[in-house]
């Protein structure tokens, strides 16, 4: 506490704003400290409740990580951002499960036996159903507990499970290529996983609009497990050849764009209001 | 005037029966439905937020209706509703999940759903919190935070299925605060199983038991079903009737006259627990 008070003129410059800034800085400085003088200033509630508003948003809103970062650069707006950033299968831990995997995968092919094709086949194997396993835990019960709430929504329903959806799974995608390229050998059997991973993804989804999605998602990716990890235990390479061949990408393409299909007339079961 | 109208809603889990042609008019106003466990509450709730569709029946809400898709759209964008057990995201902070809530709302405008979140968090007291992650507030505190995403965007039709479940008397009687304010222009449907919370708050209360509406009056009215059958005795009733002893060292008996009893003052949940012996007879009869 001084004797010294801010006398009339330089008070009426500070509330015009008319102050350089090492002058408002002092001025702020006594205000602080002088109850007398505080009381003297002239105070606008709307400037001090936007002023609050705003740093009130500061603090709390959303922090800019590294996967807001890259969906802002992609070009997508701040509130659909903010709805994949919800996603339970874009969380580290569900990213770092999928890394994990398919760091065994390639571990695996590097590992096994020069020459054998089983151990790059622990990679095909896996790869397609890690899309899978993301698309299934996307939307819904069990994977999202705020699914009773977000169902009744006008922003729901079918386009949230579809942004959802497309966002986990080129996000499973972009990393199985990325493990794709650190494969040993030659590359065919590297990209050999695509059409497979969205067939078995788009797949679950259309047969989602019938079982549960977890369900869906348990029978599709299962039997491709049963059938290509089948066929890798035992070293059928034939078997392989024709799973991964020419005709059998062509014929995935095709089921895809079926199950594109029923997935576009059946997308109102997605709604949990749509009668059945 | 009757902004939710509902006729002959049915709906069936299986051989079970959740709703069974069910028939009422509600207006604005909170409306609290009271019903022992399976009664079809939440089924009735859950059809009118739009959380599933009934097998058959008319469904009016806001003059919209939920069965014609770009209707139920419209009409999401004016109900809020609060579930039985709203799952919240553990991992988010208050002001995040509401922030989400309100981009599902389609707030889409930055600087509008903000002060939109700020408005609800303000609202049920929970500012000071909005930086706390859901998985480090009390259970009051998330049931506050759970009304707040259902009354983002001032929606006209507010739906909350046990609102006060679980919670202290002093958050109980926060809730109460709030929710009869919101009653005063809206339309606020409620389910519970406290008939304290139907007497504190409800203009007017539905019993329901067995997907049917077994009552529809005002409180006073359902207390009024009680009026000539609450008994009190100083001696244990004989016989196999239901009875308990108060606070006052009496015995209370609802019913039929034990011998030496005298009148007692009927409750709310005296009627309401008359009621559903009668209905449920009334059940087994038919």
């Amino acid at each position: 506490m001084t004797g010294w008070h801010i006398d009339a003129g330089l008070l009426a410059d500070y509330d015009r704003g008319s102050l350089d800034p090492s002058r408002v800085m002092a001025v702020d400085a006594h205000l602080l400290a002088c109850a007398s003088c505080r009381a003297r200033v002239a105070v606008d509630p709307g400037w001090l409740a936007g002023n609050w508003a705003g740093v009130f948003d500061a603090v709390h809103a959303p922090r800019q990580g590294a996967l807001r970062r890259l969906l802002g650069r992609v070009g997508l707006p701040e509130h659909r951002i903010q709805l994949l950033a919800a996603t339970p299968a874009l969380r580290w831990s569900w990213l770092s499960a999928t890394a994990a995997v398919l760091a065994l995968a390639v571990a695996a092919a590097y590992l096994g036996q020069p020459g054998a094709r089983a151990s790059d086949l622990v990679f095909l194997v896996f790869a397609p159903v890690l899309p899978v396993l993301a698309v299934a835990t996307a939307y819904g019960p069990p994977a999202d507990p705020m699914h009773e709430i977000t169902g009744t929504l006008p922003a729901a329903g079918p386009r949230l499970v579809l942004w959802r959806a497309t966002m986990v799974v080129a996000v499973a995608v972009a990393m199985g290529l990325a493990a794709a390229v650190l494969l040993p050998g030659p590359g065919r059997y590297a990209v050999a996983w695509l059409l497979p991973a969205l067939l078995l993804s788009i797949g679950s989804l259309a047969l989602s609009t019938l079982v549960p999605l977890a369900t869906a998602a348990g029978l599709l990716g299962g039997a491709w497990l049963i059938v290509v990890g089948g066929a890798a235990l035992a070293h059928r390479e034939s078997s392989l050849a024709v799973i991964f061949g020419g005709t059998a990408q062509l014929c995935y393409l095709l089921a895809a764009a079926l199950a594109v299909a029923v997935l576009t007339v059946r997308r109102g079961r997605f709604d949990p209001g749509e009668t059945r | 005037m009757s902004t939710v109208s509902i006729g002959g809603l049915s709906k069936r889990y299986g051989a079970t029966v959740a709703l069974d042609d069910l028939d009422l008019e509600l207006g604005t106003g909170v409306t609290g439905f009271l019903g022992p466990n399976g009664a079809g509450k939440t089924t009735l709730l859950r059809a009118l937020a739009t959380a599933l569709a009934a097998d058959r029946g008319r469904l009016r809400l806001l003059g919209l209706d939920p069965a014609v898709s770009g209707q139920r759209t419209e009409l999401r964008r004016r109900i809020g509703y609060l579930p039985q057990s709203p799952g919240l995201y553990p991992q988010f902070t208050a002001y995040q999940l509401l922030d989400y809530v309100a981009v599902l709302k389609e707030l889409t405008d930055g600087r509008r759903r903000r002060a939109e979140v700020r408005r609800v968090l303000d609202e049920v007291e929970l500012t000071d919190r909005a930086g706390t992650k859901v998985r480090k507030l009390s259970g009051g505190m998330r049931q506050r935070l759970a009304l707040a995403q259902a009354l983002l965007g001032e929606p006209q039709l507010l739906i909350l299925d046990e609102p006060t479940v679980g919670l202290d008397p002093e958050q109980r009687m926060l809730f109460r605060s709030l929710i009869s304010r919101l009653g005063e222009r809206r339309t606020v449907l409620l389910s519970t199983h406290q008939t304290e919370d139907v007497g504190a708050l409800c203009e007017r209360v539905v019993v329901m038991n067995s997907g049917r509406a077994v009552f529809d009056g005002s409180p006073r009215e359902l207390i009024a079903v009680a009026d000539g059958r609450v008994w009190l005795s100083t001696t244990a009733p004989s016989g196999s009737r239901a009875y308990w002893r108060n606070a006052d060292g009496l015995y209370r008996t609802l019913g039929d006259q034990p011998e030496g009893a005298r009148p007692g003052q009927p409750s709310l949940e005296d009627g309401y627990l008359l009621l559903l012996g009668a209905s449920a007879r009334m059940g087994a009869q038919r």
